[in-house]
């Protein structure tokens, strides 16, 4: 059977805004397989963003644990998830989020900065990623020089340059017209199929979603099964991995 | 694409609000290091050069204002460690106008005062001519440019602080001995005799300038001076001539108070204006600061980043400020831009540091609110920032 690479434990994340209570996530177990293509989708508040960013390392559970290949993410400090992160996961963003004034090369690199990689060295996997997503005769072109679909793709280029072990997008398409949206999922599914990448996206879109191999589907905090039933058949083997 | 180069596009990336940053600190900071040469200038406590130090200058005990028996000259010189002195008196006469009279004149004994004031520099023959004619006078080379005097030229100074009109010849200009040398080349030397002639033999003098023999000799030369004229009707008060100098200064009241508080209002503006524009930079870019953490930039990175954005901003506008206006004055002719009210204007290095210095600090300071609340803000926080 192959390994989780991502293992969520009766995880659950309470906001609390003034009086009012919010259970984001809600008591969550769930398993990613190495080399999944994975679909978060539910209508929003649903806390598929909230749980993208508790495995992407962003956020913190208030209770329950995030195992990403071995580490409790929840149990590093902050100087220690930044470099978990770095090491780890790759970001892609509905608005792209790209540093608006740096070229395309430069935004791919930025990440490549952390890392104790030569000049050369930066550059030659920054200009590979680029050519990887179609982008190697856009180098020199700053963000508002590029189309959205463009734009996201440099943004996909960036999440993939550190080689992670997950590349996680959120609402990677909510941003673009029907077919950059295509075009940016057709090259997440050739990245988790050719590269074998562990890619994990939140979309309320079922077109997007049909691009995953897998998809987990969230409603008020908690988790549903493939067609809306609950629990998912997929939690209910968990009890017997973690026991 | 280096760390550095990231740092210098984000400080670029508003390049009108980075020009008006920069220019506003410069400008403060020049008046800063302004200020601060001239507080160096009035209240430094060392001689000027090591000729300077040697000079030394005997006064009535009570006040300037009151005059000294020139007789007193013959004691004086035979004091142990005495190499040279004259007699000097701040003539005070009005050449035309009041308004044209923006220079001093002093009365002296030819034949001495070069000796005491080695920095100043006289052709050897009009050097003759001055201690060979009664009625000839020294000028500064600088002076007899702005007046347009020629050497032969006959000066009348009308009675100002003494009773007397003095009618002078030109018969020499001086100038520094070496460039570096802050000498005033903006005075007249007149002869001491021919002064004392026209008040009557009044055997009159204002102060007596020596020059000691050595460093080591100053101390014991006050005390002997001092103690020769004790109990007479005119007592003396000998002192180096930086100690005359900074009694001057004093007249003027706490000069170091008055400049350090204008110093200390400058900073403060400063201050506010580098900690508003980096405090807007980095709200600006509340977002993107969450991206470089959710990329794997840790806190201290992040400070970092803004830290040395912020140091480049205020430092830019030291170098600009604190040394721009050094290499400014010293490249300008402010004699001639002044028309003859500012002589020079040295800028010392140590103002300059002072300077840089303070936009170090201001880089620091200005970048660790913004700074803080980066690190505070969680990427979550950060990425719902509107852009």
């Amino acid at each position: 059977m192959p390994k989780p690479i991502v293992q969520i434990r009766e995880l659950s994340k309470i906001y609390t805004r003034a009086d009012n209570v919010v259970k984001a996530l809600d008591n969550i177990s769930l398993d990613l397989i190495e080399g999944e293509f994975v679909a978060l989708m539910g209508p929003s508040g649903s806390g598929k963003s909230t749980l993208l960013h508790i495995i992407a390392g962003i956020d913190r559970p208030t209770r329950g644990r995030c195992i990403v290949q071995g580490t409790d993410v929840g149990e590093l400090d902050q100087t220690q998830l930044a470099d978990w992160r770095k090491d780890h996961v790759g970001f892609v963003f509905q608005s792209f989020n790209l540093i608006p004034v740096l070229t395309a090369f430069e935004n791919v690199e930025l990440p490549l900065l952390l890392t104790s990689l030569s000049s050369r060295e930066r550059r030659a996997h920054a200009e590979a990623a680029l050519k990887l997503v179609g982008l190697g005769d856009r180098t020199h072109h700053l963000p508002k020089e590029m189309s959205g679909g463009q734009e996201q793709r440099v943004a996909i280029a960036r999440a993939l340059v550190t080689d992670p072990t997950l590349i996680v997008a959120d609402e990677p398409t909510g941003n673009l017209d029907a077919h950059s949206a295509a075009d940016v999922l057709t090259l997440l599914q050739t990245l988790n199929r050719e590269w074998n990448k562990t890619i994990i996206i939140v979309t309320h879109d079922p077109k997007a979603a049909s691009y995953a191999q897998r998809t987990v589907h969230l409603e008020k905090g908690e988790l549903l099964n493939g067609d809306g039933q609950h629990p998912s058949p997929h939690i209910s083997n968990l009890k017997s991995q973690t026991s | 694409m280096t760390i550095p180069t990231f740092i210098l596009r984000n400080a670029l990336r508003n390049k009108r609000r980075l020009i008006l940053t920069v220019l506003s600190v410069s400008v403060s900071l020049a008046l800063f290091t302004l200020l601060q040469a001239a507080l160096h200038l009035l209240t430094r406590e060392k001689p000027m050069n090591e000729e300077s130090a040697l000079r030394l200058v005997t006064r009535h005990k009570v006040s300037l204002a009151n005059v000294l028996p020139e007789k007193y000259i013959h004691r004086i010189e035979r004091t142990p460690g005495v190499r040279a002195v004259s007699r000097f008196t701040f003539l005070g006469g009005i050449y035309k106008d009041e308004s044209q009279t923006r220079f001093a004149q002093f009365v002296v004994d030819a034949d001495r005062i070069f000796e005491i004031f080695t920095e100043i520099k006289v052709d050897a023959q009009q050097q003759q001519l001055f201690q060979k004619e009664k009625t000839a006078c020294i000028v500064g080379t600088k002076l007899l440019e702005r007046n347009g005097w020629k050497l032969g030229d006959k000066i009348t100074f009308k009675q100002g602080l003494w009773p007397v009109n003095v009618e002078v010849l030109i018969r020499g200009a001086y100038t520094r001995a070496s460039p570096d040398e802050p000498v005033d080349e903006n005075m007249v030397f007149v002869r001491h005799d021919y002064f004392d002639d026209l008040l009557g033999k009044l055997g009159l003098v204002g102060t007596f300038w020596i020059r000691a023999e050595s460093q080591e000799a100053i101390p014991q030369v006050i005390q002997q001076i001092d103690s020769a004229f004790a109990n007479t009707s005119a007592e003396t008060k000998t002192e180096t001539e930086r100690a005359f100098q900074l009694g001057f200064v004093s007249m003027m009241g706490d000069v170091k108070t008055f400049f350090g508080s204008i110093c200390a209002v400058i900073v403060f503006t400063m201050l506010l204006v580098t900690a508003s524009t980096m405090a807007m930079a980095i709200r600006e870019r509340s977002r993107e600061v969450a991206i470089l953490k959710a990329l794997g930039f840790n806190g201290t990175q992040v400070f970092g980043l803004i830290l040395a954005e912020s140091l480049a901003l205020s430092l830019c506008g030291g170098v600009f400020g604190s040394l721009g206006i050094k290499v400014l004055l010293e490249s300008l002719d402010l004699y001639k831009l002044s028309d003859g009210n500012i002589q020079m204007f040295p800028v010392p290095w140590q103002a300059v540091s002072l300077g840089l210095l303070v936009a170090f600090a201001l880089g620091v300071l200005s970048s660790i609110v913004p700074a803080w609340t980066s690190i505070k803000t969680t990427v979550v926080e950060g990425l719902k920032t509107l852009d």
